[in-house]
Parts: structure tokens; C-alpha cells; sequence
């Protein structure tokens, strides 16, 4: 590709860079590929496809710094930008506060929504430390849980919001 | 279908080198929420796309002494943190919440809801009830119109070929606002009707009054009948039981997928009266 900023179609695919936990990687995808699918064929399979229609917030990951849908997103929109996904955020020895909470909570059954739920609460504790009930609803008003009832999701992001202040952690 | 071709110009200037070059059945991406859902439908099928949310252009909230400006590839949720938009723009600060999910909010412009058209769009009716005017971008020049003359019909826009929405400039009115929805959820669901209302209430008496509605006509439409009856009125539930017959009598709703023709009709009264009651315990 011989200018970065216009993304040719060379053999049916794409090649983009993009920023993910941290790390360059190069993806090569397909013209009407969406970027979750290219993260999920590249081995990123924490972001689930619940809906595929923007309406579920199971495929949420942090696109240059907010919650975005990936199931919404053309893979080549993604060229340059920055993604964290759920992997980027805590693995199984090293579990993020966040998620340390949401297995206290009970607020993990089948766990299909929690990838996206854990998305949207790093992102609201980050603008605010100390949110109120209120402010909990209304940032998880698009993520669906068909498992729990949503009063445990709201338990866990009061006990993250508690133990990321102990730790000073974000 | 996606196109073969997208590209995503950096800045104005590459725009407007690349935009020659480009395959003639063109269009601009810019959240995608609404693109990308239509061509994944195969309803939208043109041949290259143009992400333009690589224009630094596009995205700013400022004012000066007299108005706001806004440009179009302002994300929604940009809205939610602006001091600006709190002072100035109550009906639009109103339909924020009430606007799709936290996360498309993050994704979804306020460019991109107008363009759009579509007689649902929830933030272009409370911009047009804040008489807010549109800025369109051609080839270095720019011209601009009221917002609610910008909408033609369904899905049909003043905008010419390759014409950007540029931004929005809205006047420094000395308002109170509320946007009400309804729809089958309390968030995240298309309105079967939506009512913007801006106004200047004193002593009950109705000062200042700007009313647009969506979902209810082809396009977002305004409601001058209604609005001239209730100017300079004081409020008192006679006015109002009148002021939701005129309003009814302005709406040209259908019965679709939504909601019913009937129901649509008798609600613009209802929210009508509910939006004044509301902004009269906001003085
Ligand atoms: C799950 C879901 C929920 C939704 N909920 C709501 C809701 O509650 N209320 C509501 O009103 N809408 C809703 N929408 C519709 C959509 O999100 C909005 O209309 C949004 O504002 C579109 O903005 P965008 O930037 O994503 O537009 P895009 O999809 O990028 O573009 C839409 C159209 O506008 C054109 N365009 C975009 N920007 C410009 C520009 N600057 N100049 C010229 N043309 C331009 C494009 O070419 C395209 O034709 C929802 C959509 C989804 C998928
Ligand atoms: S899979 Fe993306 S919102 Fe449901
Ligand atoms: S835990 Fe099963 S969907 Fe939420």
C-alpha cells in the first residue's frame, strides 16, 4: 500500500495497523469484514457477537479510548486507531479489579455478556471513581444480559469502583 | 454490500485532492451506524466509500458571542461533557440520553443523523426546535440554510453531490428546552414519536416558542399553527387542552412497523402539553 491513508483493495484484501493491548500488530481483511470478526479470527475472542445489529454491547472493545460496538465497525475503518479488548485488560493469573468484582458479584453466568459489561465499567470508573446507582444504569443501558437480571452487574461495579480506589489502580 | 473502495483522507486538503480520483457512486462514512447497518441490508451499494472521521475539521463545539458552532463529525457522547451544549442547547442536551446506546453514542455524529433524513432522528428534531442553521461544504465553499429547510422529504436532503455538512450554527437564545420520545423502550429504540420544545416561559406567559417533531410526517417538521396560538398566551389547561388540538391537526403521521397513525396523532398533544407542563417547573 503505497499511501497509508487510502486503503486499497489489493486481491479482495486489506492491509490496516492498528494498536491492540499495547502491541502493533498488521491485519489483513476483507473489504466487508467487520472488525469483530477480523479480532476474532486474529485470536481475539473475548468480544462475542450477541446480536451482530449494534443492539447487545457484547462485541464492545475501547477504540481510541471509548466503548465502541465492533460489530458495527468496518474492519478498515479501524486502519490506525488504538483498541483494548478484554484480553488487554486482565488475564486469568492477573484478573483486573473489574473483574475480580464481577466474579464476587455472581454477575458472571454464562459469562457471553461480560466481556462488553467489563468494557463499558472500565470506561465509567475511569470519568468517575464513584459513580452513583444512576449513573451505573444509564452506562450499561446497551449492554443485554439474558443470564442475571442486571441488579448483580450493578453490585459488581460498586465493589470495582471500591477496590480500584484501595488499589490507586486504574 | 461494503465497497471495494474506501478511503480515509487525514484532513480537508486530501479530501479535496483524492475526491476527483474517486469512482463516481461515492458516499461519505462517518460514525457508520447508519450506513453500514443499510449496507450490510444490501439496501446501500455505492461503489466507494469516504471515512471522513479522520477530519479534525468536522470535529468542534464552540461559540461566540451570539451563537454555538458545532461541527458535524462531533461524536453524540462529545455532547454529554460540554459545558456549552449544558448552557445553550437544553432540547438537545434533552435528547442525548435518549439517543441509542452509550456505546453507538460513542460512534454516531450528529453529521451523519441528519444527512440521514430520516423522519426518526431524534437529535436533528431538537436541532431544528433550537433553530439551529446548516453549514454545507462544496468544493471550498460553504453555504448555509436552516436546519429544517435542509430536509426535503424521507431521506431526502438539500445536499448536492460530494456536498459535506460542514457544522451547525445555532443562535444564543435565552431558553428552556425538553425533548420527549417515545418508543417501545425507554432508551435504545426508534421513536413513534418524538417532541422537541424550546421556549421562554414568564410568568406562564409563553415568550419564546420553537416546537419540532419527528416520526409523525416524512420529514422532521415544526409546527408554526401551534406555535403562533400559544405565543404570548399564559399557559393554563384550557390553552393547552386547545393548543394539542391544533397541534393534532399539524401532524401528518402513518401507521407503520412502529406505532399507529391514530396513536402517533393523539400523542403530539399529549407530549405537547406534558413538554410545556415540564418546562414551566424548570423557571
Ligand atoms: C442500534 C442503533 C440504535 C439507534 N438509535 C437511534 C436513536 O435512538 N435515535 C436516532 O436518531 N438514531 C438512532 N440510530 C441511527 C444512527 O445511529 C444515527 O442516525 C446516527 O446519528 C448516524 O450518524 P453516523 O455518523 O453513524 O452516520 P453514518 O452512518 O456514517 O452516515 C449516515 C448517512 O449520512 C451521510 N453523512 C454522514 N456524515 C456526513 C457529512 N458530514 N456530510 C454529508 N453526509 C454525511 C452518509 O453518507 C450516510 O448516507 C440508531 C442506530 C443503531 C444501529
Ligand atoms: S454483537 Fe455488537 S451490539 Fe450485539
Ligand atoms: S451472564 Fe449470560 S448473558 Fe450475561
Amino acid at each position: 500500500m503505497k499511501n497509508m491513508n487510502i486503503l486499497k483493495s489489493e486481491d479482495g484484501l486489506f492491509e490496516i495497523a492498528l494498536k491492540i493491548n499495547g502491541e502493533n500488530k498488521k491485519f489483513k481483511v476483507k473489504n466487508n469484514e467487520f472488525l469483530l470478526d477480523a479480532l476474532r479470527r486474529y485470536g481475539y475472542k473475548g468480544a462475542k457477537k450477541g446480536c451482530d445489529s449494534g443492539d447487545c454491547g457484547s462485541c464492545a472493545i475501547m477504540f481510541n479510548g471509548k466503548p465502541v460496538l465492533s460489530c458495527m465497525m468496518p474492519a478498515v475503518t479501524a486502519h490506525g486507531g488504538e483498541i483494548v479488548t478484554i484480553e488487554g485488560i486482565g488475564t486469568i493469573e492477573k484478573p483486573h479489579a473489574i473483574q475480580e468484582a464481577y466474579v464476587e458479584a455472581g454477575a458472571v453466568q454464562c459469562g457471553f455478556c461480560t466481556p462488553g459489561m467489563i468494557i463499558v465499567t472500565k470506561h465509567l470508573l475511569e470519568k468517575k471513581p464513584s459513580p452513583s446507582d444512576e449513573d451505573i444504569k444509564k452506562e450499561l443501558d446497551g449492554n443485554l444480559c439474558r443470564c442475571t437480571g442486571y441488579v448483580s452487574q450493578i453490585k459488581a461495579v460498586r465493589i470495582a469502583a471500591k477496590k480500584m480506589k484501595k488499589k490507586g489502580k486504574k | 454490500m461494503f465497497p471495494d473502495l474506501i478511503v480515509k483522507p487525514l484532513g480537508l486538503k486530501e479530501l479535496n485532492k483524492i475526491l476527483p480520483s474517486l469512482p463516481k457512486d461515492r458516499k461519505f462514512l462517518s460514525g457508520g451506524t447508519d450506513l453500514v447497518v443499510r449496507a450490510n441490508a444490501d439496501i446501500e451499494n455505492s461503489q466507494c466509500w469516504i471515512d471522513i472521521s479522520g477530519l479534525k475539521e468536522l470535529r468542534y463545539i464552540k461559540e461566540n458571542a451570539k451563537t454555538v458552532l458545532i461541527g458535524s463529525g462531533v461524536k453524540v457522547s462529545d455532547f454529554e461533557d460540554s459545558s456549552i451544549i449544558k448552557k445553550h442547547l437544553p432540547a438537545l442536551l434533552s435528547a442525548l440520553p435518549q439517543f441509542a446506546s452509550p456505546s453507538l453514542r460513542n460512534m454516531a455524529t450528529l453529521g451523519g443523523n441528519c444527512a440521514n433524513a430520516s423522519p426518526s432522528a431524534d437529535l436533528a428534531c431538537a436541532l431544528v426546535s433550537e433553530k439551529a442553521d446548516i453549514v454545507l461544504y462544496l468544493k471550498g465553499k460553504k453555504r448555509k440554510m436552516p436546519l429544517k429547510d435542509f430536509f426535503l422529504g424521507l431521506r431526502k436532503t438539500a445536499l448536492k453531490k460530494d456536498e459535506l455538512i460542514w457544522g451547525f450554527e445555532i443562535p444564543k437564545i435565552n431558553h428552556k428546552g425538553v425533548y420527549m420520545k417515545l418508543a417501545s423502550r425507554s432508551s435504545f429504540a426508534i421513536s413513534k414519536i418524538g417532541l422537541a420544545i424550546s421556549a421562554d416561559i414568564n410568568k406562564e406567559k409563553v415568550e419564546y416558542l420553537s416546537i419540532a417533531l419527528a416520526s409523525v410526517a416524512p420529514k422532521i417538521i415544526t409546527a408554526p399553527k401551534t406555535r403562533a396560538f400559544l405565543k404570548n398566551k399564559k399557559i393554563n389547561s384550557e390553552i393547552l387542552d386547545e393548543a394539542a388540538l391544533i397541534i393534532q391537526k399539524e401532524v401528518s403521521p402513518i401507521t407503520d412497523i412502529r406505532s399507529d397513525g391514530e396513536y402517533r396523532r393523539a400523542m403530539s398533544g399529549v407530549l405537547l402539553k406534558k413538554g410545556l407542563k415540564q418546562i414551566l417547573v424548570k423557571f
